[in-house]
């Protein structure tokens, strides 16, 4: 119980959670190694969510609890223990080989590329603005996508931005995003 | 009483923009009735809440049809309950009937939508009575039912559909807890003290993960264009031997609907079957029957009606679109459920009243716009990818105005696309984690109220429990009779 109350701590989740994580790195690590290599994703997805569990699980331990009958940890603590279930089910499954072999991986370095690019697109549009950060951002994932009509391109760029202009901003009045670095430069 | 509301200009423009919308969304590959759902939920934000739900529910019908042009002409579903309309209307096509196909397929659609509108009438009202006097022991057992039985029908990957609805709602108890205040699974963060935002993970889990996974597998070759002729349209009298499969398969499509976590795929699948065993000449099936088509069909636009049948009376969604929907009450402080008939009648019957109208503008809509609504297909990925990715950023954006949401968005988006690769279905995260709220509530105060054993002294919860166990067995004995089979190398 005494350890339970550690791990409740802000220190000691912190602790909990490291040690999560260097168990989790062990297993993928021997996984890739071993023979279960072609199952690795069967594998290691249940460990993460049986991680997962285990860390909102010490939290939910740590609820304080008023003395009602049905504390705030009791519901979550129920859907924690399913999860607890169907995933060691899903793990013996894929250590078995029971389950498929992970499906091929496709073109993972597109895809990197386009969740990097949309990571730079929310960070840059906070800095110059939606409008100019979206023209580019549409042109170059078209571009990526080595889609070459110039012409379309610029047009649905534009179009897309005027379009977003009048519904979100007059209509909508959502405040679109105008760029701190814009807003410093011309007031 | 409905009808009023809708003899204004906004409910009207919202219907037929929805049903255009709906259309275009439903024709293009890849583009989803809920993910189309998903994308437009932002934009309604500032509308008056009736005049967004009529706009929302428009789409979700019109897509249902959208699916099938593509389907009948170049042999690509739209939708994933048009791969049935597929198996009959494409050979028409290749006999130069493409017309009859569209033809069958747009009134079939009509023709169903508006059976499924009346069942759906006609069963809400006295459902929705009936829950207000719900005990909330029911309550509860009622959603894990609801739960269980998406998962159920998972398939094969039932273990993993339920894992993905617990994970739903794991994440629906992140925030300060309504009855004792406490905050849970906060980690200090004071954007989480509401919750994970529902739009934005909405976004994330239906149209994110979805481009990531097209660009992944990176088929991105354009859509061929067909050229077609209206010489095989076809005349009241072929619409008047297709009247039996036609209303049959809409009531069998409407009930199907009813039931959570069947939708309009499993409808047409089984009306298909059944058209075909109850038909004269089920050798016909498959080669270019307009009755296929019309069973289709039929089936899986009069599902919309009976999807919303649980939705709007107990407030628990049975699909990937209807859970989107409840997103959309929601921003607009609505909860679906006994209590909106109750409260917000309005709300209720113009919904009635715009789902039979949209019905008919389709009808208008899909006669005039056939041609058009083909061109749709030869939009190349290219472009609509990364204009997809555009919409969900500034939509998850729109809700808020914050950037956390747009985080929380592509977070959603990139664990959607990973866990859709692994076999996990993505629906049930999105069911969970509209139906957490009410699970918790109900549970803790029939608890309060009973104790623990309150859910197995009330005779509805005791039998809605052992039907939600039931559910999950079924599955698990399938499983394995199949490895015992396998075993025994038969």
């Amino acid at each position: 119980m005494k350890l339970i109350e550690y791990f409740g701590t802000d220190s000691g989740l912190l602790i909990f959670i490291a040690v999560l994580v260097v168990v989790f790195a062990a297993i993928t690590f021997l996984i890739i190694k071993s023979s279960k290599k072609a199952y690795a994703g069967r594998i290691i997805i249940p460990v993460l969510f049986i991680e997962l569990a285990l860390a909102f699980g010490i939290v939910t331990l740590n609820f304080p609890n008023k003395g009602d009958e049905v504390g705030p940890g009791v519901v979550p603590g129920l859907w924690l223990i399913a999860i607890l279930i169907f995933s060691t089910l899903l793990l013996i499954k894929g250590t078995l080989g029971n389950e498929e072999k992970d499906p091929p991986w496709g073109h993972m370095k597109k895809v990197a590329a386009f969740i990097v690019m949309t990571i730079l697109y929310i960070i840059i549009m906070q800095y110059i603005g939606y409008y100019i950060s979206t023209v580019i951002y549409l042109i170059l994932g078209m571009y990526y996508l080595s889609y070459r009509n110039w012409i379309v391109m610029i047009s649905i760029a534009a179009g897309w931005v005027v379009f977003s202009y009048f519904a979100f901003y007059r209509l909508l009045y959502v405040p679109l995003p105008k760029g701190m670095l814009l807003e410093r430069i011309f007031g | 009483m409905g009808l009023g509301y809708l003899i204004n200009i906004q409910p009207a423009i919202a219907i037929v923009a929805g049903v255009i919308l709906g259309i275009m969304v439903g024709a293009m590959p890849g583009l989803s009735p809920s993910m189309g759902v998903a994308l437009l939920v932002p934009f309604t934000y500032n509308l008056q809440p009736h005049v967004a739900l009529i706009l929302l529910i428009s789409i979700y019908i019109a897509s249902e049809y959208g699916g099938s042009i593509t389907a009948v002409t170049i042999n690509t579903p739209g939708t994933p309950s048009a791969v049935v309309t597929a198996f009959d209307g494409y050979p028409l096509t290749k006999q130069g009937k493409a017309g009859t196909g569209l033809g069958v397929s747009l009134v079939a659609s009509t023709i169903g939508g508006i059976i499924g509108t009346i069942i759906l009438i006609f069963f809400s009202v006295p459902l929705a009575r009936l829950a207000v006097r719900m005990h909330p022991a029911e309550y509860f057992a009622l959603a894990i039912f609801g739960l269980t039985t998406v998962a159920s029908l998972g398939g094969k990957n039932w273990i993993k559909a339920f894992l993905a609805a617990m994970l739903g709602l794991l994440i629906n108890t992140i925030g300060i807890d309504p009855i004792s205040g406490v905050k849970r699974f906060t980690f200090g963060t004071y954007k989480l003290f509401d919750g994970f935002p529902l739009i934005p993970a909405l976004i994330g889990l239906f149209a994110l993960s979805e481009v990531f996974t097209r660009i992944e597998e990176y088929k991105l070759e354009k859509g061929k264009e067909t050229k077609f002729d209206k010489k095989h349209w076809p005349s009241f009298m072929d619409y008047w031997k297709l009247k039996f499969a036609i209303i049959r398969s809409s009531i069998l499509g409407t009930l199907i609907g009813i039931f959570p976590g069947a939708g309009a795929t499993i409808a047409s699948f089984l009306s298909y079957d059944l058209a075909k065993k109850v038909s004269k000449t089920p050798e016909s099936f498959g080669t270019g029957n307009p009755e296929g088509v019309a069973a289709a069909e039929a089936a899986n636009s009069s599902s919309v009606g009976g999807a919303l049948v649980p939705l709007l009376a107990l407030g628990i969604p049975g699909s990937a679109s209807t859970a989107v929907l409840v997103g959309a009450l929601m921003i607009h402080d609505l909860v679906p459920g006994p209590l909106l008939f109750v409260e917000r009648p309005d709300i209720v019957y113009s919904l009635f009243a715009a789902l039979m109208v949209a019905n008919f503008v389709m009808l208008i809509l899909g006669l005039f716009g056939a041609r058009l609504w083909i061109k749709v297909t030869v939009i190349p990925k290219k472009v609509l990818l990364p204009a997809i990715l555009a919409i969900s950023i500034i939509g998850s954006f729109a809700v808020n105005y914050s950037f956390f949401d747009v985080a929380a968005c592509l977070g959603f988006g990139i664990a959607g696309w990973v866990l859709k690769k692994y076999g996990f279905p993505v629906a049930p995260i999105v069911l969970g984690m509209v139906l957490g709220k009410l699970a918790e509530q109900n549970f803790r105060r029939a608890v309060i109220m009973g104790g623990y054993k309150i859910f197995f002294t009330r005779p509805a919860s005791v039998i809605l429990l052992l039907l939600a166990l039931l559910s999950l067995g079924v599955p698990l004995y399938q499983t394995y009779k199949a490895g015992k089979k396998e075993k025994a190398g038969v």
